[in-house]
């Protein structure tokens, strides 16, 4: 499970025939193969940028779903606190977008931070009762969460349109003048939007578990009462990550308001997109960095190739397997899977300290 | 006063119904200390079984066993395959095995039947003349058909657990696996028969929900609120306690219908969000529940 070291995406085929070896953090092996894996990240998203506008708009879907499921693996996978409902943080984030845009005519990118605030203070609130319940109890209440949300839409119609939605119209998602797109090129400017604001949410969440705050978190998964012996706040903790989590999951949301332009309470946020977010998170790997990335993957795309083969009710059926089939036989998903077998292969260990330098990122 | 009176009559029916998806859930965690978030789609899965009978001719009342019986057959296989493999490995793995099973109930049951609302036979007539008048408040006779089988559901359920050394094995591995399977009790047999106990109860609720709970036909959807309102329910009476999800039920029911009817000034339906703050209050306040027995937990 606690792997924070190794670097799943790019080693294995290379030194497959060699048998196990060891690269030392921050030689030069090392240091190539990371630069490899960002060229070709690189490669790949500048790949996506000169897409047709329904094959972009499919990677900006995965973009905008890494982000959610970003944001659920700080609270369920980093630190124990299982959330069924985080669809409803993904709801109000889009809310807080859309309302603020069609309402009070805000610039669509401005309300981003906004929506990071909203659901913040909503997520440290539903976090609370996290603090004396956890593991199952904890879940129900975000199951309750989830459920409910659609309902608190549908109550403030005046303000959130109720039942019918709301539709932000064309004009008001126009691209701002400086980054270069006119309105027809709307669905490029979503795209590089959403991979920016991604690069920066793992960017983020890489920094948050590698340092003392991603430690503390483990160590509260794992043991809390370990966790609180050794000094670690956990009330605080626990809040917090659920804010944070609501947060970045509520900038998802909000991306996605941008991106799909009408928003159905009853459609898009109810407790199944919440437990799709979950599903996306145990496929691709909790409390793994790239986890999100792989899950959002999935929650697009096999949804999308199962509707060819049927109704989409066959994609439900169809993540349900893989779903208990990942739990059966890799228990860390996908990323997690591929990490343990690439360990086999070769390991990264850390570099040797020099004087007393603190660890550096890499 | 008549208002009052069919307020209350909806209201306990209402209740009925989450007094036996609450048993089934106390059924689950009295035994094996997980909620089981699939209860509910096991129940809509083998409620679109009897459904699909009907459809063939078959009468509503004949329906009935066999579909019991798969929903028994269903639990139990779900217990023994799916659970039982992750349970030693921790609560989240079970959980997600449920929700893994609560998406690919629900997808199943579209799969096969479509997701078009489907007319559910009603088991008793519930024509607008077939009632009886209690001081000028109508009581239908499917209601007091629904009251009749929780009833007799609870009953069942209480004799089991107190009479029968079913019951007692049931219990003991209730209170601590490891002493129960010392003496002699196999426990994996017993978890496996509670599970499918639990989901026989939900089918049976399940074929007497659709007819009684607006908006009274069978869709996928069936199933979210009500699973919500009985896990409110258990919650509220102790998660353990037979006892406590039958007043957890009954409050729940009939505390939405009067919420539903004279605080009209929260305006439109607010009941899954009264169901989330009596969970969130529930919990915090008094996480046993009102019947529940606390858990002690060693370091």
């Amino acid at each position: 499970m606690l792997e924070p070291r190794t670097e799943p995406a790019q080693a294995p085929a290379r030194n497959a025939k060699r048998g196990p070896r060891v690269i030392r953090r921050g030689s030069r092996p090392h240091t190539a193969m990371l630069g490899v894996g960002a060229v070709l990240a690189l490669l790949v998203i500048l790949w996506g940028g000169q897409l047709d506008p329904f094959n972009q708009g499919q990677l900006t879907r995965v973009a905008i779903f890494a982000i959610a499921i970003a944001g659920l693996n700080i609270a369920t996978g980093y630190i124990g606190l299982l959330s069924v409902g985080h669809s409803a943080f993904f709801g109000l984030g889009a809310y807080t977008t859309g309302v603020l845009v069609v309402k009070y005519e805000w610039d669509p990118l401005m309300t981003i931070p906004v929506a990071l605030v909203v659901c913040l203070v909503v997520g440290l609130l539903v976090g609370l009762p996290a603090l004396r319940i956890r593991g199952l109890y904890l879940a129900m209440v975000t199951l309750a969460f989830g459920v409910a949300f659609p309902e608190i839409v549908a109550h403030f119609d005046d303000l959130t349109g109720g039942a019918e939605g709301m539709t932000i119209r064309r004009q008001q998602l126009r691209p701002p003048e400086w980054s270069g797109f006119t309105l027809g090129e709307r669905s490029q400017w979503v795209y590089w939007l959403c991979v920016v604001v991604l690069l920066i949410v793992m960017w983020v969440v890489h920094n948050m578990v590698r340092g003392r705050y991603g430690m503390a978190m483990i160590a509260v998964r794992e043991n809390e009462i370990a966790a609180a012996s050794s000094g670690i706040n956990i009330a605080v903790m626990k809040t917090t990550a659920f804010g944070v989590s609501g947060a970045v999951t509520g900038v998802g949301g909000s991306l996605f308001a941008m991106y799909i332009g009408s928003l159905f309470a009853e459609g898009s946020f109810t407790l199944l997109a919440g437990i799709t977010l979950l599903i996306g998170l145990v496929i691709g790997g909790e409390a793994t960095r790239s986890g999100p990335l792989v899950g959002a993957l999935a929650v697009v795309f096999v949804p999308y190739y199962a509707g060819e083969l049927g109704q989409g009710q066959i994609a439900a059926v169809l993540f349900a397997v893989v779903l208990i089939f990942v739990i059966f036989v890799a228990p860390a998903g996908i990323v997690g899977g591929i990490a343990k077998a690439v360990r086999k292969v070769v390991v990264v260990t850390p570099r040797i300290p020099r004087k007393s330098e603190g660890t550096q990122q890499s | 006063m008549d208002i009052f009176l069919s307020r209350l009559f909806s209201g306990m029916t209402a209740g009925s119904i989450y007094v036996l998806i609450a048993l089934a859930l106390v059924v689950v965690f009295r035994s094996s200390s997980t909620i089981n978030f699939a209860q509910g789609e096991f129940a809509l899965f083998t409620t679109y079984v009897a459904w699909w009978l009907t459809e063939r001719g078959l009468n509503i009342w004949v329906a009935i066993p066999p579909i019991i019986i798969l929903g028994f057959v269903m639990g139990a296989l779900a217990e023994r395959f799916l659970i039982r493999p992750v349970r030693k490995r921790d609560e989240t793995a079970i959980l997600i095995v449920a929700l893994g099973l609560f998406t690919g109930l629900n997808g199943l049951d579209g799969w096969i039947w479509g997701s078009d609302e489907k007319v559910f036979p009603a088991m008793f007539p519930s024509g607008e003349d077939d009632y009886v008048s209690v001081l000028g408040a109508r009581l239908h006779y499917d209601s007091i058909l629904v009251w009749v089988f929780a009833a007799a559901v609870v009953i069942g359920l209480t004799v089991l657990f107190k009479r029968t050394s079913l019951g007692l094995e049931m219990r003991a591995v209730a209170t601590n696996p490891e002493s129960a399977s010392l003496c002699g009790i196999k426990v994996g047999r017993i978890l496996t028969i509670s599970w499918g106990l639990s989901a026989a109860i939900g089918s049976l609720a399940g074929v007497m929900l659709v007819p009684t709970i607006p908006p009274g036909q069978l869709n996928l959807s069936s199933m979210f609120q009500v699973l919500i309102f009985a896990s409110a329910a258990a919650l509220l009476g102790g998660l353990d306690s037979v006892k406590g999800a039958v007043v957890g039920g009954m409050v729940m029911g009939i505390g939405l219908a009067m919420i539903n009817g004279y605080a009209t000034f929260i305006g439109g339906s607010f009941s899954l969000t009264f169901a989330l703050i009596l969970i969130v209050v529930v919990l915090v306040v008094r996480p046993t529940g009102l019947y529940g027995t606390r858990r002690l937990e060693r370091v």
